[in-house]
């Protein structure tokens, strides 16, 4: 019966380190863990597959490093998923401080394409495959003046070209040239562009947002106004196995190796809340 | 001839009944545009908006993407605007008539809002009703709050061990709600911890909340006729970091140990931080707060845990005043009212087709 | 009038504050935003030089008596000084009078927030793991019939959530989302209406003066 009082009650540093080793383990040995892909995802999958080929696909980066774990991986599969499609491809941000993590994303997924490139025709140029708008204060105005030209809410990208001089730019001249606009953001993004872009000019949008936001955002997605949701590392990791798939892209799936040290530490936390039950009915049963 | 032939091939139909009209319950300054889409809409790239002062020369306002018939312009009030809207395909133009003539200007109410007023004086009225006949001397009963019940004793046993008391008020502004509330209840312990000569330790995240905090602790040290015994380092600023707040706030549990821990306000994230901290010092613990997402975290790691309105109650509960009670008999029979109109509203939208959802917009 | 003042004062804003919700006009509006953006404004930033002179106080004091862990007060007064000098003379990103960076290494405020402050607030808010857990394992036991229900409808959202969940059973997943969508939102809903009712019922007390504790000594009247 004393081990019945010592499970009763386990030192929270136990606790710690196991939960720490749960964690910490499959990171440095990562494995892959499969999804089943839920609809929300599949509905995105397809909407970005969609995109026709004379429209291009927006991708709105607006996370920030906090939330980055999660809506980053989403990122990346989509970008590998545009540049395979060879969708062209606009990249903004609402906010200055996302800039940054946007670059980082572009980076390095073009340097996994051009990395295997032969020609020029199957490497991904800036200016004629993609465009990297940055970004233009205060966040409601770009969303409105791209209704009418983007050239003209961005009159220079991110790396100080004059819009209106690249080829894309030449192609895509507002949001009739857009076929898809996807929103990765952990606050209110992508309820703007449901409020101001589609309600107005009738685009197509679809969003990735963190797990904590889910239940708000649902709702979007039940009515249609979202054409497809990812939500947290679980929708991450469903993407990323869409496009394994269905396009054979095989890269570092980063949500999916996020996925077993999640499980397991749920599975911990769950055998440490039953061993503590099962002592407390046997110590209650006891009196 | 061919050229106006190929011009009737090219020509638009222009958007038509265009209607321009002050956009209500507004404080001016806009003015809405309504038209009737053009039948050649499916080929559109959208819909240019013109306006003109003296009839004579437009310029361009705004622009919409095809299928959308009404915009809000923004304007400058008393200033008389016509309007005209412009089907676009490519660089192909076709207008409409022009609207009346329309002015912007403000108003002094908002019409949507005034069910919300209705409301909010009902109610009111209810709770002055029965702090009106509190005042008559009408004994009150309010239920017991376990929470509130173990204040005398958690300041008791930080008194018997000879430990200080920890209190935290949030991380909220002054002007939210559980934050002045929390300051109620800190103005009770604080009363407590002059009688009973405790160590009281107050740390604050933000500056006003910290100085109204100092006002409130030295008037209860005054009050129970120890000013002497108020020490003005007990209620300190610390930071305005969420997480360096948190940190803070651990490092004195682990090293102050105190007996007792209020955590009593508006918290977010570092609720389960603080109160995991604290159960795991030894002491005892007494929460309380409006934040939805935070009490599964408060219930978990707490000994007592207000919820919701039971910290806005705790002024009443703990002076027994029988005007704060009168009002909290006012509140709940406001809270009884509005069950009973969303009970009679849901059968009516069910059985009936009356909108009945429109009243609550 | 140490007591009637502050009373009339919250008097007279508290009903202003109520003004801009239902009357649109500029004159109202405008106020409000006056009241709002520049006056609250101003009181911060005074009330944020009292705060740092509290702070400083509570830390010079302990240095003087040498009291326990009187080292750390140190740290944090030169800590304060020098990113005080830095962000004030050094410029947001390095642009001011006073040079932030050694060769390509630097120093300016912006730098010192991303690469201190954010980290440090990141490993805070990472600690709730294994809060969550201690937490859970201590606090969540089958005492009564609510609580093994909250233990089993918790079992079924965690299970839900986990790829997992899925291959345990293909309906687990949307019955931990019906839950979360249903008697969820449904107790969440009750509790907002109530916090909502007390907080006007609240508000109303003490812009009427019936609630004063706030003024100080605890107690209403």
């Amino acid at each position: 019966m004393k081990i019945i009082d010592k499970l009763a009650k386990i030192d929270r540093r136990i606790i710690y380190l196991i939960l720490a080793v749960v964690v910490i383990l499959p990171m440095i040995f990562p494995s892959v863990l499969r999804v089943r892909v839920m609809p929300p995802v599949e509905k995105l999958f397809h909407a970005v597959d969609n995109v026709p080929k004379e429209k291009a696909l927006i991708i709105d980066f607006d996370y920030a490093p906090q939330t980055a774990p999660e809506l980053e991986p989403m990122g990346f599969a989509l970008l590998r998923h545009a540049f395979r499609k060879r969708t062209k491809v606009l990249i903004l941000s609402l906010y200055v401080q996302m800039l940054g993590l946007a670059q980082n994303a572009l980076t390095e997924v073009i340097e996994e394409f051009n990395s295997v490139a032969e020609t020029n025709t199957d490497s991904i140029i800036y200016g004629r495959d993609y465009v990297f708008l940055g970004w233009v204060p205060p966040p409601i105005i770009p969303i409105l003046g791209m209704g009418e030209s983007i050239t003209n809410v961005y009159q220079v990208d991110y790396y100080g070209n004059r819009t209106d001089t690249l080829p894309l730019m030449k192609e895509i001249k507002n949001y009739n040239n857009v076929g898809l606009l996807v929103s990765l953001s952990g606050s209110d993004p992508p309820e703007w562009w449901i409020a101001y872009a589609q309600n107005r000019f009738g685009l197509q949008v679809g969003a990735g947002v963190t797990a904590v936001s889910a239940s708000k955002y649902f709702s979007y997605y039940q009515t249609g106004q979202f054409s497809g949701l990812m939500v947290g590392m679980k929708g991450a990791a469903e993407y990323e196995e869409m496009i394994e798939k269905e396009l054979a892209i095989k890269s570092r799936r980063i949500a999916s190796e996020a996925l077993p040290p999640l499980t397991y530490a749920h599975l911990v936390i769950m055998v440490f809340i039953v061993i503590g039950n099962i002592s407390f009915l046997m110590q209650r049963r006891k009196k | 001839m061919t050229l106006i032939l190929l011009a009737g091939l090219f020509a638009l139909a222009p958007p038509t009944g265009v209607r321009a009209y002050d956009t209500p319950d507004d404080g001016g300054g806009a003015i809405i545009i309504e038209w009737q889409i053009s039948q050649d809409d499916q080929i559109l790239d959208g819909y240019e908006i013109y306006r003109s002062d003296n009839g004579i020369d437009f310029e361009k306002v705004g622009f919409i993407g095809k299928g959308r018939t009404t915009i809000e312009d923004e304007t400058n009030d008393g200033v008389k605007y016509l309007y005209k809207v412009a089907a676009i395909s490519d660089t192909i133009r076709a207008y409409s008539e022009p609207s009346a003539e329309v002015m912007s200007y403000p108003q002094w109410i908002n019409r949507n809002k005034i069910n919300i007023f209705v409301a909010f004086f009902i109610f009111g009225g209810i709770i002055l009703y029965f702090i009106y006949h509190a005042r008559k001397g009408k004994e009150l009963f309010i239920r017991k709050i376990a929470g509130l019940q173990a204040i005398d004793d958690a300041v008791g046993r930080a008194t018997e061990m000879g430990k200080p008391i920890l209190y935290v008020p949030g991380i909220g502004y002054i002007d939210y709600i559980a934050t002045i509330a929390s300051l109620n209840i800190l103005g009770e312990v604080a009363k407590k911890c002059a009688e009973y000569e405790t160590k009281l330790i107050n740390p604050h995240i933000d500056p006003i909340v910290y100085t109204v905090a100092r006002e409130v602790v030295k008037e209860s040290y005054t009050k129970v006729g120890r000013p002497d015994a108020f020490d003005p380092d007990s209620v300190y600023f610390i930071t305005d970091l969420q997480f360096a707040y948190a940190a803070a706030v651990d490092g004195i549990m682990v090293r102050e140990k105190p007996a007792t821990n209020f955590l009593v306000g508006w918290f977010r994230a570092e609720s389960l931080i603080l109160a995991e901290t604290g159960a795991s010092a030894g002491a005892i613990q007494i929460a309380g707060t409006d934040q939805v997402s935070q009490l599964p975290f408060f219930v978990t790691a707490c000994d007592y845990t207000l919820i919701g309105e039971e910290l806005y109650a705790a002024s009443a509960y703990i002076n027994r005043d029988p005007l704060l009670l009168g009002a909290i008999k006012g509140q709940d029979w406001g809270k009884l009212i509005i069950g009973a109109i969303l009970l009679a509203a849901s059968v009516i939208g069910i059985i009936t087709k009356f909108p009945i959802l429109n009243l609550f917009r | 009038m140490k007591r009637t003042f502050p009373l009339f004062l919250v008097l007279i804003f508290g009903i202003f504050a109520l003004l801009p919700y239902i009357i649109p006009h500029p004159i109202i509006q405008n106020t409000d935003e006056l009241l709002r953006n520049n006056l609250l404004k101003i009181l911060s930033a005074f009330a944020l030089v009292l705060g740092l002179g509290s702070l400083l106080k509570v830390h010079t004091d302990k240095i003087k008596r040498k009291r326990e862990n009187w080292e750390y007060s140190w740290v944090l007064i030169m800590t304060f000084i020098i990113t005080s000098i830095i962000g004030l003379f050094g410029g947001v990103s390095g642009t001011g009078i006073l040079p932030t960076s050694i060769g390509s290494f630097p120093f300016d405020i912006q730098t010192i927030y991303f690469n201190v402050v954010v980290p440090l607030g990141s490993t805070m808010f990472a600690m709730l793991a294994f809060f969550m857990a201690s937490a859970a394992y201590r606090a969540f036991r089958a005492r009564s019939t609510e609580a093994t229900l909250l233990l089993i409808a918790g079992f079924i959202v965690m299970l839900g959530v986990l790829p997992l969940g899925n291959r345990i059973s293909p309906h687990l997943p949307s019955f931990a989302q019906w839950i979360m969508d249903v008697p969820n939102v449904a107790g969440q809903r009750g509790i907002l209406f109530g916090v909502a009712l007390g907080a006007v019922a609240t508000s109303l007390k003490i812009i009427l003066g019936i609630e004063r504790s706030w003024l100080g000594g605890g107690g209403g009247k």
